[in-house]
């Protein structure tokens, strides 16, 4: 891998497109229960659409949901638009409603999820509470393929302009880039997500919704410690080990990617918390700092919803 | 396999499909490793060449599926051939040159993959109908309640060594044990559909890549750690999943080959054999009798 083709987009200006997102309507199938690591039905609460009352800083696992995003997903009735929306539409990126009683409120992207995509978007709670699904709002796409500055060799991604300033990230312009995070985790946590393109997915951390070893309820028998998801917050940032993001998320020994929460847990096998990845690199050019409680990331102050 | 089942009470059920073709796109190309991009043969249509015992990895191939790639034409039917056929299920071609060959099922991967062990798959293409004779789904091991069987014909447990132990544990004969770190794409699926792609096993790329894997062989049985596939795919510390591997190599990054599931439970449960003769090929073409 030389180091031209990592830094694709290095030094060229970023464009901004204006795309059009719809409040999603949370959408379910003829049965309304999945089914959870124990074989036992629950329903999905909060998987996509318009959630009100979780914001960033809330804990990941403090709710009865599913997947549960701070704000409203947007999505788009054609699915080739709507991936298209979910792949340029980076966090820290402007939004604004056009339509509904909500017209003209402002706020941010600050998440994505795979798979058909949405946009995580974050507005004020009192203007949340006056819009619906169907609302539509302008999203001002800047920053995807462009390249911040970052040490050769690391490359960020699904960051708008300026959204690193808002984060705990240092780089004296030479050496490693180090991350202020959470946690540390090890890419065996990868989840759903893995295999899948960093730039249009997010990547689910297998972590019970509870405190590290405290496992599933329920279980009886395993003897292995299930790390857990108590302490990390909606917004956080998180960093994995040996994981490679630039193109579709795998394991690469040495590597390093760092994220931002962008959901909470979820019963499912092979889901949980999930991160939009932000950076990328060799440890050798990008490390994390670990911080368990006095750590910010992703805040609303950071993304001008305050 | 020594041990009791319920295999007299499990519903045997005619399913149908068809060699399903390989699918593209426009921009015909998508990306490795490294950015690497690509464009490889290996999902769909009827792969010629390899058979189960074969080695999975060192082809010039994305997502291979060794033999016949099956799919129904309803969306509806193709999920419920999906998820009701098991692996050592007999299949019939139905038309064309090859009408009357049976062959056995070595996995899923949102195709039912086909093995015909031998070269009468030379004559089999995209379109050919065939039968899928579908047993399997429901099979429990009621001295063994905490593991979930799965995706498994219970002719194909019969011929497999190993059974219950005089301690309770069930042994099960497998060639590799595969790390949490190399579980890839599939993760948070359900275990009834596809299969759990294995990284670390990119035969002639980086050293950083591997994790000691590009010995699998098509058909062997593996056994996954820290995998609980009982009810969807996901890591889970102390549990373990059998499975077989039914898909070869891989260029997209993130995947590779992968185990279909047959078993999954606490790890305790079980007792590994290390046995390289653990693979499909020393049992799947027992029943040669063909289906009427």
């Amino acid at each position: 891998m030389s180091a031209a083709a990592a830094a694709v987009g290095g030094g060229l200006r970023a464009v901004a497109v204006n795309m059009l997102g719809v409040v999603e309507h949370p959408s379910l199938g003829g049965t309304p229960y999945r089914v959870d690591a124990e074989g036992r039905p629950y329903l999905p609460v909060g998987d996509g659409g318009l959630v009100l009352g979780v914001r960033l800083g809330d804990p990941v696992s403090a709710l009865a949901g599913d997947h549960v995003a701070p704000g409203a997903c947007l999505v788009h009735p054609d699915p080739a638009a709507r991936l298209a929306l979910v792949s340029y539409g980076c966090l820290g990126n402007e939004v604004e409603v056009r339509t509904g009683r909500a017209a003209g409120a402002r706020g941010a992207v600050i998440g994505k999820r795979g798979e058909d995509g949405r946009l995580i978007t974050g507005f004020r709670q009192e203007d949340l509470a006056r819009m619906r699904p169907g609302d539509e709002v302008t999203v001002r796409a800047c920053g995807q393929g462009w390249q911040p500055r970052v040490p050769p060799g690391a490359v960020a991604m699904n960051a708008g302009p300026g959204l690193l300033d808002a984060l705990p990230v240092s780089w004296p312009g030479h050496g490693p880039m180090t991350v202020g995070v959470r946690m540390i985790l090890p890419s065996k946590v990868a989840g759903n997500g893995i295999g899948r393109p960093a730039a249009a997915w997010d990547l689910d951390l297998q972590l019970a919704a509870g405190a590290s070893g405290a496992g599933v309820p329920g279980v009886a028998t395993g003897d292995g410690e299930m790390p857990g998801a108590d302490g990390l917050l909606l917004g956080d940032l998180v960093a994995v080990t040996d994981l490679d993001a630039r193109h579709n998320m795998g394991y690469r020994r040495g590597w390093l990617t760092v994220g931002v929460v962008v959901h909470g847990t979820s019963p499912l096998p092979g889901h949980g918390p999930g991160i939009t990845p932000l950076l990328t690199g060799p440890v050798s050019v990008l490390s994390a700092a670990a911080d368990a409680t006095g750590h910010t990331g992703l805040t609303e102050w950071g993304v001008g919803l305050q | 396999m020594n041990v009791t089942t319920n295999a007299p009470r499990l519903v045997r059920q005619a399913l149908t499909g068809e060699v399903w073709p390989p699918v593209g796109d426009r921009h015909v190309y998508r990306t490795g490793p490294d950015g690497q991009a690509f464009a490889l043969p290996g999902m769909g249509g009827m792969t010629l060449g390899m058979h189960c015992g074969d080695p999975a990895t060192g082809y010039a191939s994305d997502h291979l599926e060794p033999g016949a790639s099956v799919r129904h034409r309803n969306p509806g039917a193709n999920m419920a051939l999906q998820f009701l056929t098991c692996v050592g299920n007999a299949v019939r071609v139905e038309a064309g040159p090859a009408a009357g060959t049976v062959g056995h099922v070595i996995g899923q991967h949102a195709y039912v993959l086909v093995d015909f062990g031998g070269p009468v798959g030379e004559r089999v293409t995209t379109g050919d109908p065939v039968t899928v004779t579908a047993i399997g789904q429901g099979l429990v091991l009621p001295e063994h309640p905490a593991i979930v069987v799965k995706n498994c014909d219970p002719g194909l447990l019969a011929r497999m060594p190993g059974g219950t132990r005089p301690d309770g544990r069930l042994e099960v004969h497998v060639t590799a044990r595969i790390p949490a770190e190399a579980v890839g794409a599939g993760t948070g699926m359900v275990s009834e559909y596809a299969n759990t792609d294995l990284m670390g096993a990119y035969a002639g790329l980086g050293d950083d890549l591997s994790l000691g894997l590009e010995g699998l062989r098509i058909g062997d049985l593996v056994a996954v750690a820290d995998a609980d596939h009982r009810f969807g795919r996901g890591y889970r510390p102390g549990f373990l999943t059998i499975g077989v591997i039914s898909t070869g190599q891989c260029m997209l990054f993130g995947h590779g080959p992968g185990p279909s599931s047959l078993m999954s439970g606490p790890a305790e449960a079980f007792a590994l054999v290390d046995d390289p003769d653990a693979n499909l090929a020393s049992w799947l073409h027992g029943d040669t009798e063909p289906v009427q």
